[in-house]
């Protein structure tokens, strides 16, 4: 099945449209000026790459617009203008989307947090809050751009763009979807500014990519799309293809939270991966649109990656940076790229490393200094992000090569559990005891003893956040029997989790530390944990967790978001066995400020603390390993809005035996759901009055279950849930009631 | 203040701003490498120690290469400090 790119849409630095950015790209312009979107007085860096006159009013609605943030409105222009291209009408026609980011409302929200934890007796419910969380992005570009069957959200620091691609085309590829749009969106804002000033990684000039003089890189900010479909869906509704997108790969290189992999095996790994899903060598490659930050050690280790993976080709293929134009735009930048790799096909042509004078020895490649003509029949982008999320992704002119086979479906199961809560560390076994009748569980945060689940000394770096996390994935690692000491097991296994509102005390302590003490203060060694990727960054690097690693969001239905997404990846063999979870830290400034707008007022359980994994594997990797498959995933589904029938498709109970359905949070819309299905009669039990009422309630729901089908007490299970507007439904057999196992 | 105390600071904060979880500052080798071997510390725990360093004695220290004399172990950190503050 080919994948076409229909539609591409761009915010950037350079402009508002993906032509005229590609135009100025061409052209050789640098969007570097004095930042005026905050003061940055004490700073030695001054410039960035700004997209300037933009502010949220321009796309959100009347009113409203004190909810919604610059990356907001970024992004739904760029959606539009993909959109548009594709010639589709989301409300005529399904799309999905997927939206990779870091930022999200940092811009507008950080001198609020900072405030509020200068004034302890504030609790006012902030509306401004509502743009915090990473899905606040994907829920207004929902609003204003679409309505969208399914959203998701994603982080991977600066690879996030790239990933959200990604996880568009196996959706595709495992039919699971006909029309995808994906990107990356990121604003400018103070803590990335001086988190990466802290780091030393910024050049106060105009940056360098791959030259001997570079110093670092310069921040941008932007926002790019693509729409991809399948080639038959496509031509059906009369579509233009700009390009295909024909490889990806994603892998981890669980080395260091902010340094890349020196000798770029890591990396050079995921290039070749890419490369052999695109069915491709590299003497078919004849362009390289690099990472190429400008830092010290990102364009070296680039540069010996792609020596490693193209072998004597890299002498042939011509590779440029787009950074020394428009800056390192962080979550966009793989998105961006992605559109800015897929018109160099379209157009036939090379843009330009602008920045590059002398070429460092270790950066020896054929470096493309000013724009020119070229037959593009293939060309890789590459985004690396913090943490070590390495993502490429690689284009081919439209039809240029044979057909990729389409791929198989495998059968998902679960073969481990573990929850982290008021019940402790809790395995597969012990994680039904939240099915049990027992007292509801204390408030804030759960009696965790770090000490007797890590090494500290390994640990050191991790946050509190970090640490619940990693001890969450060890244990169903651990439940699941999966060696990642076997060969071959670390590359094929990541990991999956998110928090819904992510580390906003951190966030908060940082950019107050900034306000009192000045921007030279800022904490180098805080800033990464900042970004939502960082405790699943942080427990891959702990564990050794070389497959795919990222975070998601989607308020409180994380969880269900980020073990569906699992679902999906491991299905059609982005990976052979994923740990999927979510991860929710107690947070006095949530409880203050986003508490009680998010949460509504139904009460629905204490608001607790606690993390929760099941480990998702391939029945035929699981079985070749000795595993003993628990579950067996039978159905799911996401969706956007109100489906009164959205659970017509599920599949009823089995015949025999018991079946339960079990949701994280009581919910009348769940109910109501519920009642109109095949499983009405089925018994109900809601998590939340024993787990505590947080992101993780679902996770914790989908683990009991696990632990309920295992020991025997069901037969089949529908977990359920949701948070305002979106829903998430997941039906599990016994594995036994299927095939013999 | 005296040498003997500043070095107690210095291992104080090295303790508590890099989470040396488990160790305490006595635990902290004078003259052993802060970098790579020794201590195991590495370039994040660098700009970390740099931007503490700064806050709590009032010192600057400098980027890139003249840094490595300066971090190569406490003893010539604290020589580093004194000697700074003793210019003052």
């Amino acid at each position: 099945m080919r994948i076409w790119v229909t539609g591409i849409g761009v915010v950037s630095p350079l402009g508002r449209g993906a032509g005229v950015t590609m135009d100025r790209l061409v052209a050789g312009d640098r969007a570097f000026g004095e930042l005026g979107l905050f003061p940055v007085a004490d700073m030695r860096v001054r410039i960035a790459a700004e997209v300037h006159g933009l502010t949220a009013d321009l796309v959100a609605p009347a009113g409203e617009a004190e909810g919604w943030s610059r990356t907001d409105a970024m992004s739904v222009l760029a959606v539009r203008e993909a959109l548009g291209q594709a010639g589709l009408d989301p409300r005529a026609k399904p799309v999905d989307l997927i939206l990779g980011g870091t930022t999200a409302g940092m811009f507008e929200t950080e001198d609020t947090l900072a405030w509020l934890s200068r004034e302890p007796s504030a609790i006012t419910p902030f509306k401004k809050m509502l743009s915090h969380p990473l899905s606040s992005t994907a829920d207004h570009v929902h609003e204003a751009a679409g309505p969208f069957r399914r959203t998701r959200s994603l982080c991977s620091a600066c690879s996030s763009g790239a990933n959200a691609l990604l996880l568009g085309a196996a959706w595709l590829r495992a039919g699971l979807s006909d029309c995808v749009i994906a990107g990356g969106a990121d604003g400018l804002c103070r803590l990335t500014y001086t988190g990466f000033a802290a780091l030393s990684a910024v050049d106060a000039n105009p940056c360098r990519p791959f030259d001997r003089r570079r110093a670092g890189l310069n921040l941008g900010e932007g926002a790019g799309f693509l729409v991809i479909e399948p080639e038959r869906t496509a031509r059906a509704r009369g579509a233009r293809p700009i390009a295909e997108l024909r490889g990806w790969s994603v892998g981890a290189e669980a080395h260091h939270i902010t340094n890349p992999e020196g000798t770029g095996r890591a990396a050079a790994r995921v290039m070749r991966a890419a490369l052999a899903r695109a069915g491709i060598g590299p003497a078919d490659l004849d362009y390289v649109n690099a990472h190429g930050t400008a830092t010290p050690l990102n364009d070296s280790m680039e540069a010996a990656a792609l020596r490693e993976a193209l072998g004597a080709e890299v002498d042939r293929v011509p590779v440029s940076s787009c950074k020394g134009q428009i800056g390192h735009t962080l979550g966009a930048a793989g998105g961006i790229e992605a559109a800015i790799s897929a018109m160099a096909i379209d157009r036939g042509v090379l843009p330009p490393t602008i920045g590059l004078e002398e070429v460092d020895p270790a950066c020896r490649l054929v470096h493309v200094t000013e724009a020119r003509s070229a037959k593009l029949r293939a060309v890789m982008s590459n985004s690396f992000g913090f943490g070590g999320t390495d993502t490429v992704l690689v284009f081919a002119a439209p039809g240029h090569f044979p057909d990729p086979e389409a791929a198989p479906r495998r059968s998902v199961v679960l073969t481990g559990a573990a929850t982290v809560g008021a019940l402790g560390v809790c395995g597969t076994a012990a994680s039904g005891a939240y099915l049990d009748p027992g007292p509801a569980p204390a408030e804030g945060p759960v009696a965790f003893q770090p000490a007797d689940h890590l090494e500290l000394s390994r640990a050191r770096r991790l946050d509190r956040a970090g640490r619940l996390t990693t001890v969450a994935i060890q244990a169903a690692l651990r439940e699941g029997g999966l060696d990642l000491a076997a060969p071959g097991v670390a590359e094929t296994t990541g990991a999956l989790v998110g928090a819904s509102f992510g580390s906003v005390d951190a966030s908060t302590a940082f950019m107050r530390r900034i306000y009192d003490k000045g921007a030279k203060y800022a904490s180098p060694a805080d800033f990464p944990n900042l970004v939502p990727s960082s405790p699943v960054g942080h427990a891959s690097i702990y564990l050794g967790l070389r497959g795919p690693v990222f975070a998601m969001a989607d308020l409180g239905a994380t969880a269900e978001s980020t073990i569906e997404s699992a679902i999906e990846l491991v299905l059609v063999g982005e990976a052979d066995a994923m740990v999927a979870g979510s991860v929710e830290e107690a947070s006095p400034m949530i409880e203050r400020c986003l508490g009680p707008i998010c949460t509504g007022i139904e009460h629905r359980g204490v608001r607790a603390e606690g993390a929760s994994a099941v480990l998702v594997e391939a029945e035929d990797a699981a079985r070749a390993r000795g595993g003993r498959p628990l579950a067996r995933v039978v159905w799911w589904g996401s969706w956007r809005g109100d489906r009164p029938d959205g659970l017509a498709e599920a599949p009823p109970p089995p015949a025999a035996g018991e079946a339960w359905v079990l949701v994280g949070r009581d919910d009348e819309r769940l109910r109501a759901l519920v009642a109109r299905s095949s499983w009405a009669a089925a018994p109900q039990h809601a998590l939340a009055p024993r787990s505590g009422d947080h992101a993780g309630a679902g996770g914790c729901a989908v683990a009991a279950a696990v632990s309920a089908l295992a020991a025997g007490r069901i037969r089949g299970a529908l977990v359920v849930g949701g948070a305002p507007d979106r829903t998430y439904a997941l039906l599990l057999e016994a594995a036994s009631a299927v095939a013999g196992g | 203040m005296d040498a003997s105390e500043l070095r107690q600071q210095l291992k104080e904060l090295m303790v508590s701003e890099l989470n040396l979880e488990g160790k305490a500052p006595s635990d902290i080798d004078d003259a052993a490498p802060l970098f790579g071997e020794g201590l195991g510390l590495d370039s994040l725990d660098a700009l970390q120690l740099a931007m503490s360093v700064e806050e709590r004695f009032g010192v600057r220290i400098p980027e890139g290469d003249e840094a490595r004399p300066i971090f190569a172990s406490v003893n010539s950190l604290v020589e580093h400090i004194a000697k700074a503050q003793a210019a003052a």
